[in-house]
């Protein structure tokens, strides 16, 4: 009857003290020792590796995404910076072109006593038959109709059109520009006229002249546009055979007039200076 | 009887499921007693025999791979479940605040027996040091607790029958 009674409390207190009694017991005897934590660890050891294998794959995953988006933002800053450089080689290197081709421009103003104006060319005419070019410059700079135009290393043309702030510049090779000029090897004179493509040709040049591949052809400064003794050309061929007095003499010109960037203006002459 | 068959692997498969939980989520700083909720819930759900069994087995479990003395865990999930169980007939426990309430209190009761235990035992004093990460465990163990519930009582029929 006592014990129907109170069963759940004498179960409690039986338990309760079976569990006390163990504790003391495993305080007073080693505890890894017992049984039940050998099976328990025996039986907890497999699903352990289950879990660290799971997990440990989540975090390599994981760590491998965390890596993955952290290169992709740094190739994302070094293709900037890359970019950014790049830009940069670019600038420095057309400063370095421009500085050469200014050095080049210097050292001719050095050499002759004459006033030159520079001038940058900011556009070109693409017509078939004109050849010319525009330049930054016009009569607020000082300059006028007919000024020689030079780039290095000789002449390029003349002033044909002068505005306030800008000039087109006749190109030796047009088909309308004429120059007095000589050969310099033995003082042949005659008139280089443009060819357009085909560059210049030499004309009024008798066939008893000796006139060769490879000669130089200067300015004669005759006619008062051009000074003497500046770099034109370069003969390239000398046709003896074609029809009439004179020799077809072909002049490539010194200066490449299709990569033309910086030029010197002449802009006032050596009497005028003195 | 499956029930009973079944509870010692449960048991093993929730205490390493609290500790990879534990180094998971909470980075080793404190134990997530996942165990200790099942044994509340036990204690609220159900019956007598069965929830004594798997406090003491959960328990024992809890000992065996924390690496504590066997017994003190046991005797402390014991403790709980049978508060847990006569609690229950005096108070509503579907409610949110009870459970927050009781787990609470729980977590903190039995952080201090430990405590106690230990310092009787073998006269180490962590109770200055314990305390701060004590309360905090005992807060989010609280707060997660009724999430807990309703996932068990959406999923855990399976596991007990009503309590009568």
């Amino acid at each position: 009857m006592f014990f129907r009674k109170y069963k759940i409390v004498i179960f409690i207190a039986v338990v309760f003290f079976a569990v006390l009694i163990a504790i003391i017991y495993n305080l007073k005897v080693s505890r890894d020792n017992s049984f039940i934590r050998k099976m328990v660890m025996e039986t907890a050891s497999p699903v352990y590796g289950v879990f660290s294998g799971s997990l440990q794959g989540i975090q390599d995953a994981w760590s491998r995404y965390v890596l993955l988006v952290g290169i992709q933002e740094e190739n994302k800053k070094l293709k900037n910076k890359v970019n950014e450089l790049k830009a940069n080689i670019v600038s420095y290197r057309e400063s370095y072109y421009e500085a050469q081709r200014l050095k080049k421009l210097l050292a001719i103003t050095d050499h002759y006593p004459y006033r030159f104006t520079g001038a940058r060319v900011i556009g070109r005419e693409q017509a078939a038959l004109s050849r010319t070019v525009l330049i930054n410059k016009g009569s607020s700079d000082g300059l006028r109709e007919g000024m020689p135009v030079i780039a290095y290393p000789g002449l390029i043309g003349r002033l044909i059109d002068v505005s306030w702030h800008a000039s087109r510049v006749l190109l030796l090779i047009d088909e309308n520009s004429n120059v007095d000029a000589i050969v310099q090897r033995n003082r042949t004179q005659g008139i280089i006229s443009g060819a357009g493509s085909q560059g210049m040709i030499l004309k009024y040049i008798s066939k008893t002249q000796d006139v060769q591949k490879g000669d130089v052809v200067i300015s004669s400064g005759m006619g008062g546009v051009f000074p003497k003794g500046w770099l034109i050309g370069q003969v390239i061929d000398v046709d003896r055979k074609a029809a009439g007095l004179f020799l077809k003499i072909t002049v490539a010109p010194f200066v490449d007039l299709s990569k033309l960037e910086d030029v010197l203006v002449l802009s006032s002459d050596e009497q005028t200076l003195k | 009887m499956l029930y009973y068959l079944l509870l010692p692997i449960a048991s093993v498969l929730l205490i390493v499921l609290q500790s990879v939980m534990t180094d998971v989520v909470f980075s080793s700083r404190f134990v997530f007693e996942l165990s200790l909720l099942v044994t509340i819930y036990a204690g609220f759900r159900l019956e007598f025999m069965r929830g004594t069994w798997l406090a003491l087995v959960v328990g024992l479990a809890f000992d065996c791979l924390s690496g504590s003395v066997p017994g003190v865990g046991t005797l402390i999930y014991m403790v709980v479940f049978w508060s847990a169980f006569y609690i229950s007939d005096w108070l509503d426990t579907e409610k949110t605040h009870i459970i927050v309430t009781f787990s609470f209190v729980c977590v903190l009761f039995k952080e201090t027996l430990v405590i106690f235990f230990y310092y009787l035992a073998f006269e180490i004093n962590v109770l200055a040091a314990a305390y701060p990460v004590m309360v905090i465990k005992a807060l989010i163990i609280g707060l997660l607790a009724p999430l807990f519930f309703y996932g068990m009582d959406r999923t855990g029929w399976l596991l007990y029958e009503d309590k009568v």
